[in-house]
Order: C-alpha cells, then sequence, then structure tokens
C-alpha cells in the first residue's frame, strides 16, 4: 500500500509483518501494513477480531520486537516504548493503590519532576477529562467510565505527540462510551492531540475520526482508507445524521466480508482443536 | 422539634450485649469452668492442670518481675532480626523467581519442598556454624521465615495484573522504578500475608531454638519451669505469649490493610 | 477429562530445560562446595563434604534403620493430615452454616492458627506421654486452624450467580451443599488443607526431634547428639523425601477429585 503525503507525517508505519509461532504453527497476525498519520489528525484502525489490530497496537507503542518493518516518530525509529507515544490501554489499568492525582501524576513521578509541580500538573489533566473533585478518591470508589478516564488523563500527562489507543471503550455500555467519546473529541481537538485509535466499534470510529483503515481478517492487511469528510467540531449529536449512516454503511460493507470469515475460521478451531489447547 | 424528642424517648436502642457476644462468654465460661474442675479433680498427675487462680497468680508474678521482660526483649530481638535478614533475602528470592517463568520452574520446587521442614532440625547446624548463644537462634529464626515469604512473593509477583506491568512499560520505567512503584504495591497482600506467616514461623523457630543449649530468652524461661515442674508459671508464660503472638499477628494484618486501598 | 491428560506431557515438555538447568545448578554448588570444604576453606567438622553425606546416606539407611523411621514419621503425618482434614472441613462447614458460631468463633480460630503451640510440647508430653500420640496430637491441632478457616472462606466465596442457580431449580438445603458450595469450595479447602499439611508436618517432626522420640526426628536428635553431623544431614534428606511425598500424594488426590484445571 502506497504512503501518502509522508513529508507531513509524524508517525510513519513502514511495512510491518509480524509472524507468531504458535502450537498449530506459525500464523502472521499483521502482514505488510503499512500508513502514516499527519501532525493533529484522529486516524482510526478498524477491523474483525483476529485481524491483529491489538498486535499493530504493542508494535507501534514498542511494547513487541518481533516484528519486520519499522515504525518512525518525528523520524526516529521506534525501538522499544518511546518518549513521544502514549498509550492507553484495553483493559482496566489504573493502580488501585494510588488516588487518582497519584495515578494521573505517575508518569511525571518518573521522570522526577517535583512533587508541588507534578501535582499542579495532574490536576491540570484530570480536569481536562471532567473529574475535577476526584482528585483523592481512589480507583475502586469510581466507576469503570471513570476510570477509564483516569487511564487517559494519565497518559496525556505525559503530553505525548502521538497519543495510541486500544479499544479503550469496548468495556463500557454504549451510552457511556458515546458521551466518552465526545469528550475524547473535545480534548483532542483542544490540543490537537495526533491520535491512532484501535477499535473494532464502527460508529466509533466513524464519530471521532479523519481517517479510517480498514483492516482484513488474518492475516491483517490494509484493505482501505476512507477520508470522513464530516465537519469538525463534532459530537455525538453527528451518528444521526445521514452522511454518518453513509459512512457507517460504506465501511460495514467491507467489514462484514471478513468479520464472516473471522467467525467461520473461529468455529473451525473449535471443532478441530488441535496442538495442545488453547 | 421539641415534642418530636419527648414522643422518641419511648424507642429503646439495640441491645449492647448481642447473641454472638453471649455465645462467646458462655463457651469462655465452659471453658474456664471444665479447667477449673479439671484442675481439683485430681485425674491427671498434679499441678498439669492447676488452679485458675494459681495461674493467675503466677501471671501477675510474672509480669510484676524484670526478667521476663529481659528474656521478652532478647526474644523479640532475635525474632525481629531474623524476620528483617529472612523477609529480606525471602523478598528478592520471590521478585526473582517469580519474574522469571524459567527460574521459577527450575528452583521453585526446591523451595516448595523444603518449606514444610521443620527448621528446628537444623539447630545442631546452626550451632556448630554460629554457637551456641544468640547468632544460632537467629539464624534458625532467618532460615524458618525465608521460605514463605519467598514463596507467597514469588506466587504474587506472578498473579500481578499484566497490564499493570505493561502500564509501567510504556511509561518506560527503569526495573528500580517498576519494582518500588509497580511490583511491590501490587503484591502488598502477598507480601503482608507471607509476612504473616513467615512471623510464626520464626516464632516457633526462635523459640524452640531457645529450649536447647540456652539461656536466656522466653522458650528457654519456659523450658525451665518446665524442668522444675513449676506448672503454674509455665502455663503463665504460655498465656502471656499467646496472647503476645496474637496480638503481633494482628498488627501486621492491620499494617497491611492500613491503606484504604478498594478495588471494586 | 483429555483437555487436562492433553495438556500434562505439554507441559513437561516446557519443564524438562528449566528443571534440568535447576539441577545442574545445585550439583554445581555441591561440586564447589566439595572443593572448598575439601581445600580447608571451610572447616570440615562444621560443614561436612557433600560426598561424605552422600556415603552418610548410605549408612544412615543402612544402619540406622532410617526406612523404618522413614514410615513412622510418614505415618504420623498422614494420620495427623487425615485427621486434621476431616475435622477441620467438618468444623468448618458446620461453622459456615450456623452462622453465629461462625461470628463468635472465626477470629478465635484465627488467632489459635497465629499462636505458637508446639512450644507446649511439654505439658503434652505429660498428658498423652512419651509416644506416638503426643506427635500426632502436635501434628493435628497445630495444622486444624488452617483447614477450617479456609473452608469458612471457600464456602463463603461462592459465586452469588451460583447460589442463584440452585435455588431456580429449587435445591434443598443439602442438594445445595453437596451439589453447588462443596464442589465450588474445593480448591480454596484444598489450599487449607495443603496449608494445615505444612504446619502438621513441621510440628511432627519438630516434636520428635524435641522429645527425642519417634521416627526421623529423633533419629536427627539422635545423631546430632553424637556429632555425626554428615549422618544429620543425611537424615535431613530423608526429612524433606516424607515431605515430597505427602504433597505429591495430595497433589495426585486433589488431581482426582479436581479434574479440570
Amino acid at each position: 500500500m502506497p504512503i501518502d503525503g509522508s513529508d507531513n507525517a509524524i508517525l510513519v508505519v513502514n511495512d510491518i509483518v509480524v509472524r507468531f509461532e504458535t502450537a498449530e504453527g506459525p500464523i502472521t497476525a499483521v502482514d505488510d501494513v503499512s500508513f502514516t498519520v499527519r501532525p493533529g489528525e484522529f486516524l482510526s484502525v478498524i477491523g474483525p477480531s483476529g485481524c491483529g489490530k491489538s498486535t499493530l497496537f504493542n508494535v507501534i507503542g514498542g511494547l513487541l520486537d518481533q516484528h519486520q518493518g519499522a515504525v518512525r516518530v518525528g523520524g526516529e525509529t521506534v525501538d522499544g516504548p518511546h518518549k513521544s507515544i502514549g498509550m492507553v490501554f484495553q483493559e482496566e489499568s489504573t493502580f488501585p493503590w494510588r488516588n487518582v492525582t497519584d495515578n494521573v501524576a505517575f508518569p511525571l513521578e518518573l521522570i522526577g519532576m517535583p512533587r508541588e509541580k507534578r501535582i499542579e500538573r495532574a490536576r491540570h489533566f484530570i480536569k481536562l477529562v471532567g473529574l475535577e473533585g476526584f482528585e483523592n478518591r481512589y480507583p475502586g470508589e469510581l466507576s469503570g467510565g471513570m476510570r477509564q478516564r483516569v487511564s487517559l488523563a494519565r497518559t496525556l500527562a505525559s503530553e505525548p505527540k502521538i497519543l495510541l489507543m486500544d479499544e479503550p471503550f469496548a468495556a463500557l455500555d454504549e451510552q457511556t462510551r458515546l458521551l466518552l467519546g465526545d469528550k475524547v473529541l473535545q480534548i483532542q481537538q483542544e490540543l490537537q492531540q495526533t491520535t491512532l485509535l484501535i477499535t473494532h466499534n464502527i460508529t466509533e470510529a466513524v464519530q471521532m475520526s479523519d481517517r479510517i483503515l480498514v483492516m482484513t481478517y488474518r492475516p491483517g492487511k490494509v484493505k482501505r482508507i476512507v477520508e470522513i469528510d464530516l465537519p469538525r467540531p463534532r459530537t455525538s449529536e453527528i451518528v444521526t445524521s445521514a452522511a454518518f449512516g453513509r459512512y457507517v454503511a460504506e465501511i460495514w460493507n467491507d467489514l462484514r466480508v471478513e468479520a464472516s470469515r473471522g467467525m467461520r475460521d473461529e468455529e473451525q478451531h473449535a471443532l478441530h482443536p488441535r496442538g495442545a489447547g488453547a | 422539634m421539641a415534642e418530636t424528642g419527648r414522643l422518641r424517648q419511648a424507642a429503646r436502642p439495640a441491645p449492647l450485649i448481642g447473641p454472638v457476644t453471649l455465645l462467646r462468654v458462655a463457651i469462655v465460661l465452659a471453658l474456664l469452668a471444665s479447667w477449673e474442675f479439671l484442675a481439683r479433680s485430681g485425674w491427671l498427675y498434679r499441678d498439669v492442670v492447676p488452679s485458675l487462680l494459681s495461674i493467675a497468680r503466677a501471671t501477675a508474678d510474672l509480669l510484676t518481675h524484670g526478667q521476663y521482660y529481659y528474656n521478652l526483649g532478647v526474644t523479640a530481638g532475635e525474632i525481629a532480626i531474623g524476620l528483617l535478614i529472612g523477609g529480606g533475602g525471602g523478598l528478592v528470592v520471590g521478585i526473582l523467581l517469580g519474574g522469571s517463568r524459567f527460574l521459577s520452574k527450575a528452583f521453585e520446587p526446591y523451595l516448595y519442598y523444603l518449606g514444610p521442614t521443620p527448621k528446628i532440625i537444623f539447630l545442631p547446624i546452626a550451632i556448630m556454624w554460629f554457637g551456641v548463644d544468640t547468632p544460632s537462634k537467629i539464624a534458625i529464626g532467618t532460615f524458618s521465615c525465608f521460605f514463605p515469604i519467598a514463596l507467597n512473593v514469588a506466587a504474587g509477583m506472578r498473579q500481578i495484573d499484566r497490564v499493570l506491568i505493561r502500564v509501567g512499560r510504556s511509561f518506560r520505567a527503569t526495573s528500580l522504578q517498576m519494582v518500588l512503584k509497580i511490583y511491590l504495591p501490587a503484591m502488598r497482600h502477598p507480601i503482608i500475608n507471607g509476612v504473616r506467616l513467615g512471623f510464626g514461623f520464626a516464632l516457633i523457630g526462635t523459640l524452640l531454638a531457645e529450649t536447647r543449649f540456652s539461656n536466656k530468652g522466653v522458650g528457654f524461661q519456659i523450658m525451665q519451669a518446665d524442668s522444675t515442674f513449676d506448672m503454674p508459671h509455665m502455663y503463665a508464660m504460655l498465656v502471656v505469649l499467646f496472647v503476645l503472638a496474637i496480638g503481633a499477628n494482628a498488627l501486621i494484618g492491620r499494617l497491611g490493610g492500613l491503606d484504604q486501598i478498594k478495588r471494586s | 477429562m483429555t483437555d487436562a491428560a492433553a495438556r500434562i506431557p505439554a507441559g513437561a515438555r516446557f519443564d524438562f530445560w528449566p528443571r534440568l538447568f535447576g539441577l545442574v545448578t545445585i550439583c554445581a554448588a555441591l561440586l564447589v562446595a566439595e572443593f572448598v570444604i575439601r581445600g580447608g576453606l571451610i572447616n570440615r567438622f562444621i560443614v561436612p563434604p557433600p560426598s561424605e553425606v552422600i556415603q552418610a546416606l548410605y549408612r544412615v539407611v543402612v544402619q540406622e534403620h532410617v526406612f523404618r523411621r522413614f514410615l513412622a514419621t510418614a505415618a504420623e503425618c498422614l494420620i495427623a493430615g487425615s485427621m486434621l482434614t476431616l475435622v477441620g472441613v467438618a468444623t468448618g462447614v458446620a461453622m459456615h452454616r450456623y452462622k453465629l458460631l461462625q461470628q463468635a468463633c472465626e477470629t478465635w480460630v484465627a488467632s489459635i492458627a497465629a499462636a505458637p503451640l508446639v512450644i507446649m510440647y511439654p505439658l503434652f508430653l505429660v498428658v498423652f506421654g512419651r509416644n506416638a500420640l503426643t506427635i500426632i496430637m502436635m501434628g493435628f491441632i497445630a495444622g486444624l486452624p488452617p483447614a477450617i478457616l479456609k473452608t469458612i472462606e471457600g464456602l463463603a466465596a461462592t459465586r452469588k450467580v451460583l447460589v442463584n442457580v440452585g435455588k431456580s431449580f429449587k435445591l434443598t438445603g443439602p442438594q445445595q451443599f453437596w451439589k453447588i458450595l462443596f464442589p465450588a469450595a474445593l480448591p480454596t479447602i484444598f489450599v487449607g488443607v495443603r496449608l494445615g499439611l505444612i504446619f502438621a508436618l513441621i510440628n511432627v517432626v519438630g516434636t520428635e526431634f524435641l522429645i527425642s522420640y519417634g521416627g526421623l526426628g529423633a533419629l536427627i536428635a539422635d545423631l546430632a547428639e553424637r556429632y555425626d553431623l554428615a549422618g544429620t544431614y543425611a537424615a535431613i534428606c530423608f526429612v524433606i523425601l516424607v515431605s515430597v511425598l505427602c504433597f505429591v500424594l495430595l497433589e495426585k488426590i486433589e488431581r482426582w477429585l479436581r479434574p479440570v484445571d
């Protein structure tokens, strides 16, 4: 897939191939994926389960070493977690033993920022995600959506050039997700934060993105890149517009084939498991 | 407002003494009564079960003489040092083994099967190595508490929520930062449980070591009472010892829960 | 059943290299110790060289009738272990069933677990006599509290939804217990039994050592008195063997009762 507009790109993903050895033999999770992200852009990567998008997330984030191809941030090759990339994970990732402020201040603590300064900085981001007033609460006292906001604030506090998120709202109910999506959009627009979102949710992708990268089922390749021409600034109300519906239909058209392949594949596996168990 | 106050006076507050307390009091009274009955029955050899009064008197006697406190201090010091060395070592080994599947499979079985052996059997060896005095007792205490702490910490490492480790790595924490800011806090429950168990074993090991070749410590004093068949004093020491041990255990547990960490 | 059976060989395959590495490392350490001790850097009368210990193993088997002693200790452990399992689990079930009893006594049982009961051995001696009964009773009493506590914990931690499933099928009290609560609690109960067995083992061998009667513990006390250090080390190896035996047995029982995971 040719790389477009690369001179302006802040993130360059180049010919990534990831292969794993499993009990059933080698599988190719990601096959020759290339794309770029422009500064301030919101790019979503969407695909069915098993398309390798989480693998891609780990490669770009520097948590997965064994791959071919290269990822470059602002010209520098990614080799292990890069200081310009901030990651938000899918699972619950707040530290239960720290309160909200200490959670958000964590990256600042690691680089040795003095206490008063990091509390002040943390407070700013806590306010940004809308959790003002909860500074001294513990994650155990918060709802799932609020905890994800804490994780987001924590990553934003490290002021990354690129925000990399792996299905951060997958565990939330639809209404919470839509409203949180609003919040994220608002923050992204305010900070002009370059964002790369991995998701399986079409509505979420179209709601938030400038461009959407549709992936095939395993081995994951780039099937299509869709430009989303919906006006900015956007809110969750956009989901009711006709143009929105057309984009969703278009992307589902592409995805449906891949998702069905994935489902058939899983059923095959469940019927005839090879090797020593899952 | 005044009227409602007067009207409310009719309602009684909840009973101060609930059924649980009643049951407990009943059990305690029954136990004390059967004890006293046994003591006076003469079934068992004289003084094996001394009367409650004699035990009470012996306890008072014990607590008002300095010698007990001296011995208590000796034993407490031995246990403290043992816990420090054994616990520290156990923590390090636990982190190393828990952090590596390979090392864990290579060496953890040895810890697992060596753990349930009574460390008191190493006393002759400890005496040969460290002499008859305090160091050998500390050695036994150290050896006793090392295993439960190491095994608990290793298991605790494996139970840490993997995503928390990925968070640390994504923020490029150094190894030391990972250990201090992520591994240890995430393992606070297994660590505290390991320390409780380790304290119990160190206590047992140290006490038993003091029963042989010793001239100080609580274990020694208990043996002294036994060899002179001074049963009331022996029971008195046992009672005080048990109360202190239970108290220390509760304290450690409380320390572990002092942080109001709540996870949904 | 087939899943578990299929899983075990695969695990063994991966375990071989680390286990070998561990064994080789330990043997290497023993070899180093051998040379260091023979070289005189460490006093051989305080730490006998491993070769002497190995020779002592043979001597201990033949001359000291270690096998008979091994059986004595193992029997005491197994008896104490069975007693604490039966009484402990039964008590735990009773305390779970009668909430008042649990509320009154649970913290007391936890306290007993924290107390160094073994220091009472002179009293047990006087009450039960200088025989195997004393040893077994010490093991039994020391191992009882964890079994009770973990049984209560396991039964209480049954997921509410499973209890509701039982209710929705209109199960009677005993049915609810045997078909839902007890199986769900088994993993935790086994943890308690294992912990109780550890305490029992420690107290059995420890008491044998202290009163110089019985199996391996008494043997070690004997050998130590004769300053036969190599023999002492060798006898300790047999104690470890008892520990291995008991826990492998427990694992087999657990695997039989709970074939999955």
